[in-house]
């Protein structure tokens, strides 16, 4: 069992007790919790297929050809269709779908010409479908999991750089840290855009989706980086001066175990507090990265992607863009919320007034 | 960490703003500095060298037996109620890589201002009849059992900075094409062995041998357009950059001033006040506006938002998206008036919309495989759902030429099964977790789908998905203009969506695309086979890198070939062999171009000609200044016009 210390789970206290930034928290967690099973609510693949007394859940399996329920094509089957059919025909056999019905990707076109579709409650497009008449709802859903899930990445591989990367300077200190120092001058002025524009020019398109998208974030990780190690090193020169680190010293604990073990804890509330800023940071820069179309590869749903063309769209299908300015704006007020309450409660100047 | 990701982002917005700005502004002319070369001795050393091509007679060695015209009987282009004047604001949607003519990245969407449709050779088809109306020339005489076509240049005609235009010009042609200095693999190739002589008899007389007396042989001297001599006196190994950026002085009329090159953001024409065929018969009121002032905006929305603010002048309506939609009958400015929609049916060689595989690479150099994409791919619909209905299927990749477009072979329809069996064929017989095929080997039947059409991109994810249902993953790669274009140039592309723009000509040429010269390097051994270390070359119109020996010697027949009816059937043969191959996927043909236009900006009444293939091409149109007044008039007072919604099908 996690014990935390008495200070920690103060803190945490008072977490709790911002109701704004609480209640953010709590909701975003629960879209991070419904978008990681996304697939069971957003799909064109049904939940449940009973075929002939056999029963599938197709969500997490391999596809299943339109033959393996009776139809005459080969390809992925069509659900929706499926369960009409399956209605039609009242033998018994019957299928789930989730409430969304549609996937990210396909075109579903019912009117026979592709076209931005208003939300429709009767069609289950809930809000519209864009300009190939894929579903918005389905697009800006995966849209966001994708930009969370990305920023987390992102956050994480920032942080593990640029704390040790930073807590090691400040520790070190002289020469190490002059040197440091230097090559990050420099390196911070290599411009970001450009970067990667040249490198999305080189990479093969080969590649597969998730190996760009891995190759996106590692280009914007190794320009972020630099500026949490100002934070950090500057955090590490200020408690290794302090007696409790004299005093591991004595006792002859390494170098690394005092950076991680007592000054890190340290500098915890500083890292903490910077964390729900980086994150909307980088749904930020991804999405403005996709709105000037080097960001992640199409047809890969978007929010940016979809603001693209919601601009473009803007007299004809203006729910395009409402639902993806709204859905960015939410989001980005969530975590900023959340970021205002922890470092509210993480702030050690809680009483002090000033006169 | 708050203020460097904030940063950051701030630094992604304002760069992505600044980007079109800083385009191209880094080239400088740092070759004043250089001592100007001098060729004149280099181009006389040249003619000498070669008295068979170029040749030196007097007026009396002019034989006089010739039948000699000069088109004077075909209608006018232009419309007498054109007035002159006014300045059109139009869009380009990437600025010019090159103000050159010839050479490295000048074949870019920027040529037409420069040269196809603002400049003249010796004489052009004309749009309605096809016979030839005199342009640089005065009157030109065919001698088909010589091969030979005499031209008199009219004693009026002059270049842009006033120079006169003479039968030197055309010599000095030969020499440039024919050198290594443009670095223009084509041109070199086509100026060589496409014509055999040129003979001068006096500054504007002039005789042009061509080695194979074709059906067409005039259009193939007619439509030479010369180079001007004293223009290039400093040709050198550095023409490249030399003339990067140098306006060539041009016959027509429009000039580019170089205060006028604004570099990534725009650049103007401004037409010559004392133009010297202003007043000929075929000229005569067409180039109309004094100034065309060209802004690059490079999103396709952006420019419908300008036009519709009055920013520009035209707008496209190919795309039923803005027909329908965007631009309806119903908008506001249509119903009044102040925007006039109009459809015109043309007739021309249609562009070849399609996808070219490349068959250089791995699976894609397997027939089975490209047949199987071609049975994949399902134009079809997106031309049923996406251009709803308005445009044609593309059956053959030289559609459009009359008799020498194949009558019978049609385009492969989408259809699973047997791409299924096609692929099943090449080895891809099992279908992977997520439904696309793989072989015995673990490969999955994947390529990038690529393309430099932004505004066409909904086609290719429609593609896309209808592709995965016969398990062939096409991964979508939408690149800007400029860079699609160099993609395929290199060849480095699997598949791409683009294609060919077609110009007015009796047959279809196949060397450009299907020739194994432009594909390799020394393509095949002596006796026919496949060289195994043969090249690919790159910077060639062969996109699918096809090299078929017997294609090959097909193309070299149908070249040398001079019977209009063995040059038929060689064509229809050649058609049909590639079609077999399967390197071309056809799209799609749009039988008309329609646009909007404010209402100031005023067509002739016919509108276009037959085998104009934009509204502007023949710059028939015309800026009516008191009606531009008026309509911004009455759009403030809300004073309606009724709706101009005009349909020309004469030619449908």
């Amino acid at each position: 069992m996690l014990s935390l210390n008495p200070q920690t789970q103060k803190k945490l206290r008072r977490f709790r007790g911002i109701k704004r930034g609480y209640y953010s928290f709590l909701i975003l967690a629960g879209l991070m919790l419904l978008t990681s099973i996304g697939e069971l609510l957003v799909n064109n693949r049904a939940l449940l297929v009973s075929y002939e007394d056999t029963w599938y859940f197709p969500t997490y399996t391999d596809f299943h050809p339109g033959t393996d329920f009776g139809l005459t094509y080969g390809y992925e089957t069509n659900y929706r269709d499926l369960q009409q059919t399956f209605e039609q025909a009242d033998n018994g056999d019957f299928v789930i779908m989730p409430l969304i019905p549609y996937s990210a990707f396909e075109n579903h076109a019912p009117g026979g010409i592709y076209k931005p579709l208003p939300p429709t409650l009767e069609l289950k497009h809930y809000l519209g479908t864009d300009t190939t008449s894929r579903d918005i709802l389905a697009r800006l859903f995966y849209g966001t999991r994708i930009a969370l899930m990305f920023s987390i990445a992102f956050m994480v591989w920032v942080y593990v750089i640029g704390i040790s990367i930073g807590c090691a300077m400040g520790y070190f200190g002289g020469v190490f840290d002059l040197i440091f120092q230097r090559l990050i001058e420099i390196w911070s002025n290599i411009p970001f855009l450009y970067t990667v524009i040249i490198v999305f020019s080189v990479i093969p398109s080969t590649f597969a989706v998730a190996t760009r998208i891995g190759i996106l974030l590692t280009v914007m990780v190794l320009f972020s980086w630099p500026g949490m190690t100002y934070y950090m090193r500057t955090e590490t020169y200020k408690e290794k001066t302090r007696d409790y680190i004299a005093a591991a010293r004595i006792i002859g604990a390494s170098d690394s175990r005092i950076i991680f073990n007592h000054i890190l804890p340290n500098v915890m509330s500083t890292l903490v507090t910077y964390m729900p800023f980086t994150i909307v940071g980088a749904i930020g820069a991804i999405t403005a990265l996709d709105f000037l179309g080097f960001g992640l590869p199409a047809p890969t749903p978007s929010l940016g992607e979809l603001l693209k063309q919601g601009t473009a769209n803007l007299r004809t299908a203006p729910w395009i863009v409402t639902s993806a300015f709204l859905t960015l704006v939410t989001l980005l007020t969530l975590v900023t919320f959340i970021g205002e309450a922890v470092r509210e409660s993480f702030d050690p100047k809680k009483f002090t007034v000033y006169k | 960490m708050h203020t460097t990701t904030s940063r950051h982002l701030f630094g992604v917005l304002l760069l992505g703003f600044l980007l079109s700005a800083c385009g191209g502004a880094e080239e400088s002319q740092s070759t004043d500095a250089t001592l100007a070369p001098d060729n004149r001795q280099e181009v006389q050393d040249y003619y000498a060298a070669r008295p068979d091509f170029f040749s030196f007679k007097t007026l009396a060695d002019l034989p006089a037996d010739l039948d000699w015209q000069d088109g004077m009987d075909l209608p006018e282009i232009g419309s007498d109620q054109a007035i002159k004047g006014g300045t059109e604001y139009s869009q380009i949607g990437d600025f010019p890589r090159t103000l050159r003519t010839a050479g490295p990245d000048s074949n870019g969407s920027f040529r037409p201002w420069i040269l196809d449709y603002t400049s003249l050779g010796l004489a052009h088809r004309h749009p309605d009849k096809f016979d030839f109306y005199p342009a640089l020339a005065e009157s030109w005489a065919v001698d088909t059992d010589n091969k030979t076509i005499y031209a008199k240049l009219n004693p009026n005609a002059r270049w842009s900075d006033g120079e006169p235009v003479t039968a030197e010009d055309f010599m000095f042609m030969f020499f440039i094409f024919q050198s290594d200095y443009i670095v223009a693999p084509w041109y070199k190739n086509w100026y060589s062995t496409q014509y055999t002589n040129i003979t001068q008899y006096d500054d504007l007389t002039f005789s042009i041998t061509i080695p194979e007396a074709k059906p067409d042989m005039d259009s193939r001297v007619l439509e030479l357009r010369p180079m001007p001599r004293h223009f290039y006196q400093e040709l050198g190994d550095d023409y490249v950059d030399r003339y990067q950026w140098r306006f060539q002085p041009t016959t027509g009329p429009y000039i580019i001033k170089d205060k006028d090159i604004k570099k990534g953001t725009s650049i103007a024409l401004t037409r010559l006040k004392d133009w010297w065929a202003i007043d000929n018969k075929f000229w005569k009121n067409r180039y109309n506006l004094d100034k065309i002032q060209l802004t690059v905006i490079r999103d396709s929305a952006k420019v419908f938002e300008a036009f519709k603010k009055g920013d520009i002048d035209q707008f496209g309506l190919n795309l039923a998206e803005y027909w329908y939609d965007k631009l309806p009958n119903t908008d506001v400015d249509v119903e009044h008036g102040y925007i006039q929609k109009s459809i015109f049916y043309n007739q021309k060689p249609r562009p070849t919309y399609g996808l070219w595989l490349n068959t250089s690479k791995p699976l894609l150099d397997n027939q089975d495989v490209r047949i199987g994409i071609n049975y994949a791919i399902n134009w079809q619909l997106v031309i049923d759902r996406f251009f709803r209905g308005d445009y044609s299927r593309l059956q053959t990749s030289s559609d459009g030429y009359g008799e020498f477009s194949h009558p019978t072979l049609s385009a492969r329809e989408f259809n699973i099964d047997k791409a299924l069996a096609h692929f099943a064929k090449a080895g891809f017989t099992e279908r992977d977790e997520n439904g696309i095929l793989i072989n015995a080997q673990g490969q999955k039947l994947a390529f990038t789908l690529s393309s430099g059409y932004e505004n066409l991109k909904d086609v290719i994810t429609i593609l896309k998905e209808e592709a995965l249902k016969t398990g062939l993953e096409l991964r979508v790669e939408i690149l800007d203009g400029t860079a699609g274009w160099k993609k395929v140039q290199e060849k480095q592309h699997d598949i791409h969506f683009s294609a060919f723009n077609t110009s007015l000509e009796m047959y279809p040429r196949f060397w450009e695309t299907y020739h194994s010269d432009n594909a390799y390097d020394d393509a095949f051994l002596e006796d026919g086979s496949v060289n195994p270390v043969r090249k690919l070359k790159t910077q060639t119109n062969n996109l699918e890198a096809i090299a078929i020996f017997e294609m090959d010697k097909l193309i070299d027949a149908y070249r040398a070939s001079s019977d209009k009816a063995e040059m038929i059937s060689l064509a229809h043969k050649m058609t049909e062999m590639h079609h077999d191959y399967g390197s071309f996927v056809p799209g799609f043909y749009q039988p008309f171009y329609r646009l909007g236009h404010w209402r100031w900006v005023r067509y002739p009444e016919f509108f276009n000609h037959k085998h104009s293939g934009s509204a502007t091409q023949y710059h028939v149109h015309w800026i009516d200044p008191v009606m531009r007044a008026e309509t911004l008039e009455a759009q403030k007072t809300g004073t309606s016009f009724g709706p101009a919604i005009r349909t020309f099908d004469q030619y449908k």
